[in-house]
């Protein structure tokens, strides 16, 4: 591991939320023209309050994604938090590495260094976090595997079910599981058109 | 009888290997990338037999459900078919 050196690759994504999911879909999908390369749709994990959420992803260009996090179920909160509300946590950079090898490198480097260091592997990148003196999280991560068409087709799709439900019922989903029902019928309708 | 969707890709396959294990579930591949999981009693999955992380774990219906969630535990998922009482 000393022989790797820790260098950045850019911006791998940044992060933030979202309480307009339909409208953030449109601005920078329709408006700006931005391909949907990427969502995970999970059920809530991590802290105990968190919420079920949706996580999107658009290509900005070179490899590189602008994020937003929709939590289910979950009003936008009106007055400021306090600094270690799992909220704030939404908000990031993550630089990318190019190599798992880099990115354990750089855990080393950061743990000699006496900082707390996260480890996640994630769908299609493993990262790391550590928090900096502001309370600001910093992510490191190195992708997996490539995005394919196929990711972006299931983004799309699981998009498409939180909007259609959104737009029925007049409010915002609550649970990631009424988007996953949703999501298998349109999936089985995307499937019998392309048979 | 409860279903699930797939994408046919590295980190989600665990669920369609450890599927074609159990005589119960049948995986076919409808196109379009997906894999289709579907059983004729619950569909039920162990984390460590699959070998997911948590983020990976609380993820892995992202494809879509076809069925309703009855437990969604640290280690246990079990999805039934629609109008089956849940256990929770």
């Amino acid at each position: 591991m000393p022989d790797t050196p820790t260098i950045l690759g850019g911006v791998h994504h940044t992060a933030r939320p979202t309480w307009k999911l339909k409208e953030t879909v449109e601005f920078y999908h329709d408006i700006l023209g931005l391909p949907i390369v990427h969502a995970i749709s999970a059920v809530g994990w991590g802290p105990e309050d968190h919420p079920d959420f949706i996580h999107l992803f658009f290509g900005s260009g070179r490899e590189s994604t602008i994020a937003f996090f929709y939590y289910l179920g979950t009003p936008k909160p009106e007055e400021a938090l306090p600094l270690g509300n799992w909220l704030y946590k939404s908000v990031h950079t993550a630089w990318r590495v190019e190599t798992r090898e880099e990115l354990l490198a750089w855990k080393a480097r950061l743990e000699e260094r006496g900082l707390d260091v996260l480890q996640v592997r994630h769908e299609i990148i493993e990262s790391i976090y550590v928090t900096d003196p502001n309370g600001y999280m910093v992510e490191f991560t190195w992708q997996i595997r490539a995005m394919s068409e196929h990711d972006g087709l299931d983004a799309k799709l699981t998009l498409a079910a939180a909007i259609a439900i959104e737009e029925e019922t007049g409010r915002p989903v609550g649970d990631i599981e009424t988007v996953w029902r949703r999501k298998a019928d349109l999936v089985a309708a995307r499937l019998a058109e392309a048979a | 009888m409860p279903a699930i969707y797939v994408l046919d890709v590295p980190e989600f396959r665990a669920l369609a290997e450890v599927a074609r294990t159990k005589p119960a579930y049948r995986v076919t591949e409808p196109g379009l990338g997906y894999l289709k999981i579907e059983s004729d009693i619950d569909i039920v999955f162990d984390r460590k037999e699959l070998g997911f992380k948590p983020a990976i774990w609380y993820g892995a219906f992202t494809g879509g459900v076809h069925g309703r969630i009855a437990e969604f535990g640290r280690d246990t998922v079990r999805i039934v078919a629609d109008g089956e009482a849940s256990a929770a």
